[in-house]
């Protein structure tokens, strides 16, 4: 029957004909190769969860009269979108957990793309062919942060709300289009009551479309140029050295997805994400402190912090203060992130040449330092967009925690760079460094001589080192031979292991 | 526990101050039995001041809700003297009326020194200390009679306030909260840090009276709300808010995270989320960039003789 | 069936005996069982999570039943993969990005020309068809952008503030100075605005009584201890609604601004460039609060067409 199914389709799509080279792709085998997989698994959740909740959220910012499970907000004015953000809450059954699966995967989402960047970063497998699926890798991380934001915004609470807020600010501090811009994208002066359905259709259509055709252009290209990989074990400029994609990678990334999945709604289970009920509607003249963005948007919400009170006045005109942690900032970052591979093989390396081994960090130790001392900097940032939290976790005087940041979004990155560049070139001449050390034990044979050999491998260590088998090549002759014979096991894997 | 400890000793010693030399002497020289004593009341001074409460518990006599004005008549107001004397006496003065090491309390009312007093801020850990949330030293009794004491030296202030509850309307009181509150102590009530040093503190562990002392009187930086601000009934509804919500949060969806929002979360999301899906990523896959071994003189390699050769 | 040697022409290179056909796994009867009780698990997690679902269970319980069930169907999948198939490793070729030159030519010839039907000889057509194609491009952008909203026009440099104005709770209820104790604030708004995100204003009462002069010229705009300042922080428009009265300092929740209240809300730390408006306010003959005029300059955060002085 499935045979018949079979060929009845591969009939007309001729499936059989390019199948083979679909499942013999390689995945190369390195635990690091799979951090883009967890951002890629993440939106899928993402995508499951949202479109369950888009079915119950009601996007817009008209007020009602909110008569439902919780108590203290029975009887109080509140937009439809905050209503119905609780409702999904408090009377959806399986609600609440969407609600959290969601926002635990967009935290993982954004994260695991920040870390799969690193690591593209740090092994230069941005440099050619791949420049062009970097700066796709980075539309898609600006991509993930900015819809994170309006995701969180539109249940309009008191936290996001003073967040849109703030986002009015730092858009009317554009020069020369600004103030308009806010305007437009407001409906009008702030708080304005068309930002809900604006930010609802962005973040639900829009956003996610340009999200999705990124990632198939992102991923065509992978496949375009097949994986980069790390030396050793016979990989090459011209090879692939891995895992094929049937049976071995299918098997394995198919249960990297269950276990993100699983690890995310663990997260959701028991651990509470943005309680809006507990943070009330939002209403302009209302604030609460230790509002702080979520985390991807946290190094903006830290510049904002340890900017000096400086802004610029110009004839008729003024470029405000939030211009530059709000603007000036994140364009420089993403513009440099953009950039990158090329002022690397123009300034640094003078390579052009195409690469598909990868470096390892010590091998490129200008690279690594810039890297790291870039990072730390908005690592520094990072941590700044939580002084009040951490002055009253601390019990250290707020104004002493913003000026150590202040100091050490300056210094650390100037700490950090010749220490980056220093441990690289301490590495390169340890070629055993990382590795696991063998002891050497002596030992009498019987004849009373003496010998050195190498001690036991270490717990867990899988085998030495084998020659890659080149696909293609494999000898199918007995399996088709077993096809042709037993006719009632048609749909057995073509790996199958012959087994005594 | 250290923090009972220390209460203990600070009650022997300011006794000690009272004494004079010849006394002090004998005193110090009977400290070993202070100590044990110190020690075998361990386990009592759980609940902070509960030795002072059996000593002087014969004595008083019901609690009065409302600032008698006049000296100390009554058996509480008795009370309530004797405790002044004893331990606040040496800052604020005899009376009340201040010194250089504290101002003075009369006029403040009932309501204002049993805030500071049942909250732990008072007595200062040292004098110049800033008041920090501890267990009381007192209990609601012993507070009450100082309360009732200090108001009774002079008129006006904030009695010593008990709000009824009942019919309170937690919506209102919500609102009121965010809009007068949570600029400070956070929606949540868990309190932040402020300028220069300064905290506001959690909300969590109150009681109704207190909440309510604390916006009628303004303790500390906290500003002042006076019925003009916050009506009576108002006051109610926000007191049952605080105490009903902000102290018992209904809380679906698991653990709060000390209720400081997104900051927690992020570090959830990044270090156990992405964290954890790292290590299933380093358990599926190859841990160690593996390369070709040249020398294959160990001896559990048999394999790598057999492989193929193919490069 | 065809001959299976005329499909596969590298057959015999390498047989399915060799090493890398074993399995990774060193006792594979063990791990069959413990893939085998990773499905099991993964089936009764998912199973709980329907009974929990037909219940109504708590989120907690939801989420670990379905969370665990993934997590150990996921775990038996790649323990599958990872153990119970063949370990390795295997290559493909790659064929490098790099074309010959004489692609490229061929490209170039085939999409400029094919043959005599040029587009590069009718070079005025694309010329012409780039003007229409650029036009439309950017007219069609207009009512994507300019339909969105008003312009911007006044509306960021007034209020709602007029001379005259009662400063009314956000109830409704007009202010007398008795209402407020000193050390204590309240948010007003003029009674034609209630709520209002950009009129809001924080009065507070600093002292017992008398003027407070903040700046010179300013001289009766804080009658007898009042004061009152725009609740739009001047860094980023968050509502300033954070007093310590004994420091006197109006503090930014958002992002910790300071301002010296005696001192015409003069910024003192954090990132907030300019002080907060104040609203000039008086008290009127039946005694309530009242504001002598509106605000003096724009309140909130700056803007760039707000004008050259601070």
């Amino acid at each position: 029957m499935i045979d018949a199914i079979y060929n009845w389709i591969d009939d007309r799509l001729a499936l059989s004909k390019s199948g083979r080279h679909l499942l013999n792709k390689i995945f190369p085998d390195h635990w690091s190769f799979m951090i883009g997989e967890i951002a890629l698994y993440s939106f899928i959740v993402l995508l499951i969860s949202g479109v369950f909740l888009t079915l119950y959220f009601v996007p817009s910012g008209a007020t009602v009269i909110y008569h439902g499970a919780y108590k203290p907000l029975d009887g109080t004015r509140v937009s439809d979108a905050y209503a119905s953000t609780i409702n999904i809450t408090f009377a959806v059954r399986g609600g609440l957990f969407m609600r959290q699966l969601h926002h635990w995967a967009a935290n993982i989402f954004v994260g695991s793309i920040v870390v799969h960047m690193l690591r593209v970063f740090f092994t230069g497998a941005f440099r050619r062919p791949r420049e062009a699926n970097w700066m796709i890798g980075a539309t898609l991380l600006i991509l993930a942060i900015f819809n994170g934001f309006l995701g969180y915004s539109i249940p309009d609470d008191l936290v996001s709300g003073t967040g849109i807020r703030i986002a009015f600010s730092i858009l009317e501090s554009i020069p020369f289009v600004g103030t308009n811009l806010a305007f437009f994208l407001f409906g009008g002066n702030y708080p304005g009551k068309d930002i809900i359905p604006r930010f609802f259709i962005l973040h639900v259509l829009v956003l996610p479309l340009i999200i999705l055709a990124l990632l198939g252009a992102h991923l065509g290209m992978l496949v375009k140029h097949k994986h980069s990989q790390f030396k050793g074990r016979g990989a090459r400029n011209d090879n692939v050295v891995g895992s094929p994609l049937w049976p071995n990678y299918a098997a394995k990334a198919g249960g990297f997805f269950f276990l993100t999945t699983g690890v995310t709604a663990i997260l959701a289970a028991l651990i509470q994400i943005n309680p809006i009920w507990q943070y009330g509607p939002y209403v302009p003249y209302k604030v609460s402190y230790a509002v702080q963005p979520d985390w991807y948007m946290g190094w903006l919400d830290g510049a904002l912090r340890v900017m000096p009170s400086w802004e610029i006045h110009l004839p008729g005109h003024m470029i405000p203060n939030v211009f530059f942690p709000g603007i000036l900032l994140p364009g420089v970052t993403f513009t440099l992130i953009y950039l990158w591979p090329f002022i690397e093989s123009k300034f640094i390396t003078h390579d052009y040449a195409e690469h598909h081994l990868l470096d390892r960090p010590r091998d490129n130790p200008m690279r690594t330092a810039i890297g790291s001392a870039v990072f730390a900097f908005y690592f520094v940032l990072f941590g700044a967009s939580s002084t009040d939290v951490l002055a009253n976790y601390l019990q250290v005087s707020l104004n002493v925690v913003l000026w150590i940041f202040r100091i050490s979004c300056i210094v650390v990155p100037i700490i950090v760079f010749p220490i980056a560049y220093k441990i690289c070139l301490e590495l390169q001449q340890v070629p055993e460094a990382g590795k696991r050390k063998r002891h050497m034990i002596i030992v009498r044979d019987d004849q009373g001589a003496y010998h050195s050999v190498d001690s036991e491998e270490y717990p867990g260590y899988i085998a030495p080192e084998l020659a890659p088998v080149k696909i293609e090549d494999v000898d199918l002759a007995p399996e088709i031979e077993a096809l042709n014979t037993s006719a009632d096991r048609p749909d057995e894997g073509i790996y199958q292991i012959p087994r005594e | 526990m250290i923090e009972a400890v220390k209460q203990r000793i600070k009650i022997h010693f300011k006794a000690l101050l009272k004494y004079d030399k010849a006394a002090r002497l004998v005193i110090f020289a009977l400290a070993p039995i202070f100590l044990v004593q110190l020690f075998v009341e361990l386990p009592a001074a759980a609940s902070v001041g509960a030795h002072l409460g059996r000593h002087h518990s014969q004595t008083t006599g019901q609690i009065t809700q409302t600032a008698a004005a006049g000296g100390a008549r009554t058996p509480q107001l008795q009370e309530g003297r004797t405790l002044f004397d004893e331990n606040c006496s040496s800052c604020h003065g005899i009376n009340a009326a201040g010194s250089k090491l504290a101002p003075g309390l009369r006029g403040l009312g009932a309501g204002v020194i049993n805030l500071w007093v049942s909250s732990g801020w008072m007595p200062l850990a040292n004098p110049g200390a800033e008041p920090a949330r501890k267990p009381a030293l007192f209990n609601s009794q012993q507070t009450n009679a100082i309360s009732e004491y200090v108001a009774s030296l002079s008129k006006g202030g904030i009695p010593i306030l008990y709000p009824d509850l009942k019919g309170a309307s937690v919506e209102e009181g919500f609102s009121i909260f965010a809009l007068n509150c949570a600029p400070c102590h956070t929606i949540t009530g868990a309190g932040d840090a402020l300028s220069n040093g300064l905290y506001a503190p959690p909300l969590h562990g109150l009681t109704s009276t207190q909440v309510a002392e604390a916006v009628r009187s303004g303790p500390n930086n906290m500003p002042v709300f006076s019925t003009g601000v916050i009506s009576k009934s108002q006051l109610k509804d926000l007191v049952a808010y605080v105490t009903k919500y902000i102290e018992h949060p209904d809380n679906p969806g698991g653990l709060g995270l000390g209720g400081v929002g997104p900051v927690a979360e992020g570090f959830i999301g990044l270090f156990i989320g992405v964290g954890l899906c790292l290590l299933v990523a380093f358990w599926i896959g190859d841990r160690t960039e593996k390369e070709e071994k040249e020398d294959s003189h160990s001896k559990g390699n048999k394999k790598s003789e057999t492989g193929v050769k193919h490069a | 069936m065809p001959d299976a040697t005329e499909e596969y022409p590298n057959l015999e290179s390498v047989p399915l005996d060799a090493p890398q056909f074993e399995v990774a796994a060193k006792n594979v009867k063990r791990t069959e069982y413990v893939t085998f009780a990773a499905f099991v698990l993964g089936f009764i997690g998912f199973a709980a999570f329907g009974a929990a679902y037909t219940q109504n269970a708590p989120t907690y319980l939801l989420g670990l039943t379905i969370g665990l069930g993934l997590f150990f169907f996921g775990f038996g999948l790649v323990s599958w993969g990872k153990y119970l198939m063949p370990q390795g490793p295997f290559s493909e070729p790659r064929p490098l990005m790099e074309t010959t030159r004489q692609e490229k030519e061929l490209l170039k010839a085939d999409f400029t020309s094919r043959g005599k039907v040029a587009i590069k000889r009718r070079s005025f057509l694309v010329k012409a068809m780039a003007a229409a194609g650029g036009v439309f491009g950017i007219v069609a952008a207009f009512p994507l952008i300019r339909s969105l909203g008003p312009l911007p026009k006044n509306s960021l440099m007034t209020t709602k503030w007029r001379k005259g104005s009662y400063l009314t709770t956000i109830y409704g209820d007009r202010v007398k100075p008795s209402d407020v104790a000193v050390g204590g604030i309240v948010t007003v708004f003029p009674e034609d605005d209630l709520g209002s995100a950009i009129s809001q204003t924080i009065l507070l009462r600093v002292k017992e009584s008398g003027p407070i002069v903040t700046m010179p010229g300013r001289e009766d705009w804080a009658p007898d201890g009042f004061v009152a300042y725009s609740k739009v922080c001047t860094h980023a428009g968050c509502p300033v609604g954070l007093y310590e009265h004994l420091e006197q300092l109006l503090v930014c929740p958002c992002h910790q601004s300071m301002f010296n209240v005696k001192d015409g809300a003069m910024p003192v730390f954090g990132p907030a460039p300019r002080p907060l408006p104040q609203l000039p306010i008086y008290i009127d003959s039946d005694g309530y609060f009242r504001a002598r005029a509106g605000y003096d300059e724009p309140i909130g955060p700056g803007f760039w067409t707000r004008g050259g002085t601070a």
